[in-house]
């Protein structure tokens, strides 16, 4: 790979690493705005999660992908482990699902240390594509591996304990769920945004042999992003499995839910801490508009989408927002 | 972001009225609205476009003939784009709209987590063509299946094995996805029942294509029956290949109808699937009322295109629907759940009954037939009292056809 | 023994295909340095194109792969530059959306206008076989390998004899030097993405006799074009040759021989493990 130099050009450069002291106070603002949805669209609350657990494990993959500029098409494996590990708990040993969602994060984030430490030498496109080996490797051993994971077949959950006295299988409870998740994720983003550490990563995003010179371990700082990245992916998949009810592996392992996760982030703007909630606004919202006015076209507009974002706003839509506002 | 909550909102105010489907109807008053869910696009269009046939005509013959208690049926058929989260979204926005009954969905995948919903909302999902045993076993009190499970696609099978006499060893090769693997189940568990051993059972990855290792690997066990369960394209794909390695068996079975049992099998395979036997729902042989002339009708409908059974079945699904909602004493959810599990009903796809028997609940126990390819067509072999030919048996090698 | 043979056998001609694949993603590679994610729906634009020209001339689908090579091509040129060439100097990520985006776009203009039906042709030998000794050939397998063997020949011949081919592989080694030798890099550009489409249509070209094409299945013969690559080296033709044969290989007998379920892991374990050991590819010589 040519190594690039210290690109200007970088949204992050541009604009300045540091976003000013009130990004804390947007962050609690918008989740406000976004808590009122329940009570306006109360007929449309199965499109709200979707959008807003989505839009969490969105950012979540920015902390990896955007801020700390790994490109990974593997997070399903972790949105996967997330929903396995709750479920089977849940059915073979009676566990709480929230303890079940717990113990999934302490699986990603194990899967997660020996799949960075193995790949992080990689750079690049190289570690884009070893992370959909791992995923494709994933996705196929969970769907053979039938006495772990009941297989092709899938699992379904039946009924579930309920959560503080909250049916967890509520449309209701299940969005507010997600926005905590969601606040969760953005919060470690705008941390990411001004602490040292978050410093530290985005150096190692513009130029990893410059970081190294100046005191920055990259593989150990990579791998720290990739713990919290798969942490909260894997908490977002445990969610995604209660409000499925039934999934498989094919599903929750696939490198489409992968994909999906990259774009959300991409055409909202990475590395910026609304950029992935906008993203998955347009893309969930959008296709379920694009499913009712144009029924057959919603990937066709998706892909268009995509080629516009990255020829006219290369950044992300988030941050055409932005720059207008600045005008 | 708020522009695009005011769109969305648009567009859920219009969503209610889109992609109806209704029948001009001497039945007046205030039409009764139900929902279904099918795939119209994505990886499952080519059935969801036979289930929206068997729908539109279902609707224009309830309607003619007096609507529901003189009132007309609307069945709001909804695009889940082969996706179950989507379901899941339009069976929200159906139940917030104080729709009591859903039809649905085409693919198990879509249909599993849908039935979960759906008895976790307590309004009762009528499915037609889902064949995954698990859907209703356990089931539950508010998912009812017109259609056939796999457990009896794969039964009338042993019948014919028994029938022959001839046959002992069985090997398995399916495709690794839901159906796949509960065509699987019932093969192992009726072989077994029957005192077949089974030499051979391996699901193979979907998506490519070159079966050849495999094939070969079952060329060596030399077993009397080769039982495969796939989607369309992998079936043809597979009976090339086996003609390749000349593989011979006394029978190829087709054990979960779908793949081996749609007119595209016969177009794409040419004579490398002539004796293949499939199961399948319905054939226009069965003795049901006024099935040749509903093949017909379909037919035309979908502008001369071969219709399969996956058609008549969605027809029959929402003639049962009419039949619970005409009976039902309030057009409620439960109303219309205490009906549909008094049904009884002939329909042209045959008899519809929701019945609880060996871990099944809500279930439909008609049986499957069998067909075989014989002179490029589908011909009825099974069970005899609907046959119109004879089961040739044990296949011609491959060396011995022309 | 003869088992084996024919299991080898039947890999080496299935890789025959996957390096053809291959070689169009490696020289996309090695000269724009874009990770080509539509390089599958490319596969299945040429499929589709031979199956066009199949029914509406009525012709043998391997006569009209001249036809199906200059619409790949053409298409290419056409995309590369209207898409990437306005991003050419854009991080690299852009270009890895780009080519997603790119993807989707194709795979459904290919879904409107063909239908949602997997498509299958019969011809003559889509399911005839010869026999040497008491090995099977399938003829439709051996017609295609035989076609992949010319064509990479010429290929072989187009990069190492002529003048376009030193443009190329300057190019592909240093873009700026090439530049400075008065090597038109932009058109080069250009060319190789229009051959990179071109080989790819070619190989779903040798595939339609014996297989189906559906509009959705490109991202599977990405991740194929993905792992030989990789086995062969990124930017490496000639290795993209071994990597083919190697995962046809590989496949064959982990399907054979371990589980058919399984089959895919074998061929992607393959790949992780020589990117992580040899990044340079099992044929290459490493560049850093």
């Amino acid at each position: 790979m040519p190594q690039t130099p210290l690109s200007v050009s970088h949204p992050a450069v541009r604009r300045g690493v540091n976003a000013g002291p009130w990004s804390l106070g947007w962050v609690l603002v918008v989740l406000a705005v976004l808590a009122f949805y329940p009570v306006v669209f109360r007929n449309f609350l199965t499109l709200g999660v979707t959008i807003v657990l989505f839009a969490g494990m969105a950012t979540a993959w920015d902390v990896l992908g955007g801020w700390t500029g790994q490109l990974s098409l593997g997070h399903a494996v972790f949105v996967g482990i997330g929903a396995y590990t709750m479920a089977l708990l849940v059915l073979r040993a009676g566990v709480a699902p929230w303890w079940g969602a717990m113990a999934g994060v302490g699986a990603s984030v194990v899967v997660a240390a020996m799949w960075g430490a193995v790949t992080f030498r990689l750079r690049g496109p190289y570690f884009a594509l070893a992370s959909i080996a791992v995923a494709e490797m994933t996705r196929i051993v969970a769907n053979n591996w039938a006495s772990l994971t009941g297989g092709a077949e899938g699992v379904s959950l039946p009924s579930l304990p309920r959560f503080l006295g909250l049916d967890l299988f509520s449309r209701r409870v299940e969005f507010y769920i997600a926005l905590v998740l969601l606040g969760l994720a953005v919060v470690a983003a705008s941390w990411l945004q001004r602490s040292r550490f978050g410093y530290h990563l985005q150096a190692i995003r513009e130029d990893e042999d410059a970081a190294m010179a100046v005191g920055i371990n990259p593989t150990r700082d990579k791998v720290l992003a990739f713990l919290a990245s798969a942490a909260l992916t894997s908490l977002g998949g445990s969610l995604y499995g209660i409000f499925l009810g039934f999934f498989e592996p094919r599903g929750m392992f696939s490198l489409d839910l992968s994909v999906q996760l990259a774009l959300m982030a991409y055409i909202g703007g990475v590395g910026t801490l609304f950029g992935p909630l906008v993203g998955a606004g347009l893309l969930v919202g959008g296709s379920e508009v694009l499913r009712i006015y144009f029924p057959g076209k919603s990937l066709f507009v998706y892909g268009l989408l995509i080629i516009l974002v990255v020829l006219f706003a290369p950044d992300g839509l988030g941050t055409v927002v932005r720059r207008v506002r600045r005008v | 972001m708020k522009q695009m909550i005011m769109a969305l909102a648009l567009v859920f105010l219009v969503l209610g009225t889109a992609g109806g489907t209704s029948g001009a109807a001497p039945a007046s008053g205030e039409p009764i609205r139900i929902g279904a869910i099918s795939s119209l696009t994505g990886s499952f269009a080519t059935f969801g476009s036979m289930e929206r046939a068997g729908y539109a005509l279902a609707v224009d013959d309830i309607n003619t003939a007096g609507g529901l208690n003189g009132r007309p049926l609307v069945i709001d058929l909804q695009d889940d784009t082969s996706s179950a989260n989507t379901a899941l979204t339009v069976a929200e926005q159906f139940i917030n709209s104080g729709v009591p009954l859903i039809l649905g969905a085409y693919s198990s995948s879509v249909t599993k987590p849908l039935a979960v919903y759906m008895a976790r909302q307590r309004v009762p999902l009528l499915n037609s063509n889902s064949a995954d045993d698990s859907i209703t076993k356990p089931g539950s009190d508010y998912v009812f299946r017109v259609g056939q499970n796999t457990d009896a696609y794969v039964k009338p099978f042993f019948a014919l094995f028994k029938q022959l006499g001839t046959i002992k060893t069985i090997a398995i090769l399916v495709s690794n996805n839901a159906l796949g693997h509960s065509v699987e189940n019932s093969l192992l568990t009726q072989a077994k029942d029957g005192g077949y051993p089974v030499v051979f059972d391996q699901a193979y990855d979907e998506g490519l294509t070159d079966f050849r290792p495999v094939l070969n690997r079952i060329k060596d066990t030399g077993a009397d029956v080769l039982a495969m369960s796939s989607y369309e394209a992998d079936a043809v794909a597979l009976m090339r290949q086996i003609k390749e390695v000349n593989l011979n068996a006394k029978i190829f079975a087709g054990a979960g109808a779908t793949g081996f049992a749609i007119p595209s099998f016969l177009k794409g395979g040419g004579d490398t699937v002539e004796y293949v036997i499939t199961s399948a729902a319905w054939s226009p042989d069965v003795h049901y009322p006024k099935a040749h002339e509903l093949f017909a009708r379909l037919k035309a409908f979908m502008g001369g295109a071969e219709p399969s059974y996956h058609a008549i079945r969605a027809y029959a699904g929402a003639t049962v629907a009419a039949d619970a909602l005409r009976r039902a004493a309030t057009l409620s959810p439960e109303g219309i759940r205490a009906a549909l599990q008094t049904t009884s009903l002939t329909t042209p796809f045959g008899t519809v009954e929701f019945k609880d028997f060996s871990g099944f609940h809500n279930q439909n126990p008609l049986p499957s037939i069998l067909m075989q390819v014989q002179h490029r067509a589908y011909v009825t072999v099974w069970p005899l009292d609907v046959a119109v030919g004879k089961v040739i048996y044990p296949t011609p090698v491959w060396t011995a056809r022309k | 023994m003869v088992e084996f043979i024919q299991i080898v056998v039947n890999g080496i001609f299935t890789g025959g295909v996957y390096a053809i694949i291959g070689i169009g993603l490696s020289l996309i590679f090695g000269v724009m340095r874009i990770v080509n994610f539509a390089h599958g729906v490319f596969l299945v634009v040429g499929m589709f194109t031979t199956l066009f020209f199949f029914e509406r001339l009525h012709v043998d689908p391997f006569l009209v792969i001249p036809l199906v090579v200059l619409v790949g091509g053409l298409l290419g040129v056409i995309v590369e530059r209207s898409l990437l060439e306005p991003i050419a100097r854009a991080p690299e990520h852009a270009s890895i959306l780009m080519t997603v985006g790119i993807g989707l776009v194709l795979s459904n203009v290919l879904l409107f206008t063909f239908g949602d039906a997997p498509q299958i042709i019969n011809t003559r030998y889509s399911t005839s076989t010869w026999h040497l000794g008491p090995i099977t050939f399938s003829t439709a397998l051996t017609i295609s390998f035989f076609l992949t063997v010319v064509v990479i020949s010429g290929l072989a011949l187009l990069l190492g004899r002529t003048d376009l081919g030193r443009a190329i592989r300057a190019a592909a080694q240093n873009a700026d030097a090439a530049e400075l030798q008065g090597i038109n890099t932009r058109r080069v550009r250009s060319l190789v993405f229009g051959m990179g489409f071109a080989l790819a249509a070619l190989a779903g070209a040798l595939l339609l006799p014996q297989l189906f094409a559906h509009p959705s299945i490109g991202p599977t013969y990405t991740l194929k074009a993905f792992i030989v690559t990789v086995l062969g080296g990124m930017g490496n033709v000639a290795g993209a040759i071994g990597g083919g044969l190697l995962l046809g290989i590989t496949e064959s007998l982990g399907a054979a021989y371990v589980s058919s379920s399984y089959r895919d892991v074998f061929g992607l374990a393959a790949f992780l493990l020589v990117l992580l050991l040899r990044p340079a590819g099992l044929f290459g010589r490493s560049r850093t």
